[in-house]
């Protein structure tokens, strides 16, 4: 029992019963459990609900003058929603007692009162309704909790670049589509000296919150080593090293980064354990950018990161995806995976970065159906121009 | 997702089958570590029967792989089909972690 004492209405037009009651339940009021209080009818009883506002429990007879007890309890809701409501019947009287309980009374018991059962009655009215409480704050948590994933979610999003580089020589575009509220995909896009363009996606184990919170954190060690190194397997290397210290929940996050010279079409890249890019020419053929002995990053402390280069002839299109793309589900189970990704472009290569992944995302969506999206799907997508 | 136990050669092998994703990572977890004996050195996850394993699945696997690096006891996994052994190898998860084509090897490898 909690230590303020419950608060306990008793209505009864017996003048004795105050008397008696007082008398039986002494110990519990002397004690500190209960607070009882008397009313001798409907009227008295609302004039005291309102004078203390927070009584847990309303104990009331039937039959009294002024207003009756089942009149009584179609007016506590309006009064205190919350309250607990046990009337006291004649024996047999079931027409009341009816009428009573679809009025929301949680229990009767039957005059003469048996005290060792009106006890164990209290107690277990009180015990409900403690347990209702319980159930209305953890509900009140939950809607407080949604309302702050629902502002993570708007920060995640808003990290997330929405304006590229463009120019004549390249056009970049870029989104995600989370699974749920908070993801663990990311991608990022942004100037380095000498006008070249750093581009980056990656996508940590797990999702929802502790995804959020990694890549938040890996996100903005990749930018900070960005801007300090030029080579992209250097960039992994420090990124993972600073991931891998005090990395006790094993979180990872595959990463492909990329250094992209829009002026000779270089894209020099490291893959740290992220899906292969994809060159997608302009006849519509798409080849698959070759690993460069990488790993996951935060895995593995110390270890090197390899890099490579791939030069894009003018009206390629670089794509780069997350895995929410090519094991998108459909109700068989199968995964859309590599082939038909490439088969997005066989006939059609699109001729923007923005329609290329449009029809990305458009075709994982036909895929799937009506299967539920279980992990973000995240594309970054450079178009290098014709001059 | 489904964990048959057994020993051989003083090898601990869970066979897993099923998928292990997002939703059910946390039974595989609590799954393994109730498999895995405090005396167990060598363990041999045996995935001939998983369908899918998704990157929550891995860290699973990477977890289990630095418990037991810790307490200096082999870890395997065998029996990949060939698109789980793409996940393990474009994560670069193969690099740490051994992995045999069959059963019969991998307790050949790493049992007494």
């Amino acid at each position: 029992m909690t230590q303020t004492p419950y608060k306990i209405l008793v209505v009864d037009d017996e003048p004795d019963l105050e008397h008696l009651m007082r008398q039986r339940m002494r110990r519990d009021v002397r004690s500190g459990t209960y607070t009882l209080y008397f009313a001798q009818n409907g009227v008295e009883a609302l004039e005291r609900l309102n004078e203390v506002p927070d009584i847990d429990m309303v104990l009331s007879d039937i039959n009294m003058p002024r207003m009756d007890g089942l009149t009584l309890l179609a007016q506590i809701p309006n009064i205190a929603p919350d309250i607990r409501a046990v009337v006291v019947s004649a024996y047999g009287d079931m027409k009341n007692i009816r009428t009573a309980m679809n009025r929301g009374a949680f229990d009767f018991i039957t005059k003469p009162i048996d005290f060792q059962d009106l006890r164990v009655t209290i107690e277990r009215t009180l015990k409900n309704m403690e347990q209702w409480r319980e159930a209305l704050e953890s509900r009140d948590k939950l809607v407080r909790l949604q309302n702050e994933l629902n502002v993570a979610s708007k920060m995640q999003q808003s990290i997330l670049p929405t304006e590229f580089p463009e120019s004549d020589l390249c056009e970049i575009y870029a989104n995600m589509e989370p699974a749920r509220e908070v993801g663990g995909d990311f991608f990022d896009v942004f100037g380095l000296p000498g006008g070249k363009i750093a581009l980056a996606i990656a996508d940590v184990s797990d999702k929802g919150v502790p995804a959020a919170l990694f890549m938040m954190s890996s996100r903005t060690l990749l930018k900070g080593s960005a801007i300090g190194a030029i080579e992209p397997g250097a960039v992994l290397k420090e990124v993972n090293d600073l991931l891998t210290e005090d990395n006790e929940a094993a979180m990872f996050v595959t990463t492909f980064y990329a250094v992209y010279n829009p002026h000779t079409g270089q894209v020099d890249y490291a893959n740290g354990g992220h899906n292969p890019p994809l060159v997608v020419h302009s006849d519509g053929s798409s080849t698959l950018l070759p690993g460069t002995d990488g790993m996951a990053l935060g895995v593995f402390p110390g270890v090197g990161f390899g890099q490579s280069a791939v030069v894009l002839s003018p009206g390629d299109l670089l794509l780069l995806y997350t895995d929410g793309v090519t094991e998108a589900m459909n109700a068989d189970g199968e995964e859309f995976g590599m082939d038909r990704l490439q088969a997005v472009f066989a006939n059609a290569p699109p001729d923007s970065p923005e329609a290329a992944n449009k029809a990305v995302f458009k075709a994982v969506h036909e895929f799937a159906g009506e299967t539920p999206q279980s992990d973000d799907i995240t594309c970054v997508t450079v178009l290098q121009r014709q001059p | 997702m489904e964990i048959s136990v057994d020993r051989a050669n003083e090898v601990l092998i869970a066979k897993v089958e099923g998928r292990i994703d997002g939703a059910n990572a946390r039974e595989f977890e609590d799954a393994l570590n109730g498999a895995i004996g405090e005396d167990d050195s060598k363990v041999l996850l045996d995935f001939s029967t998983l369908s899918y394993i998704s990157s929550a699945g891995l860290r699973v696997i990477l977890l289990i792989a630095r418990l037991l690096q810790k307490r200096n006891a082999a870890f395997a996994l065998c029996s990949l089909s060939d698109p789980i052994r793409e996940v393990f190898e474009i994560s670069g998860f193969d690099k740490i972690i051994s992995i045999h084509d069959s059963q019969a090897e991998a307790v050949d490898k790493i049992g007494r």
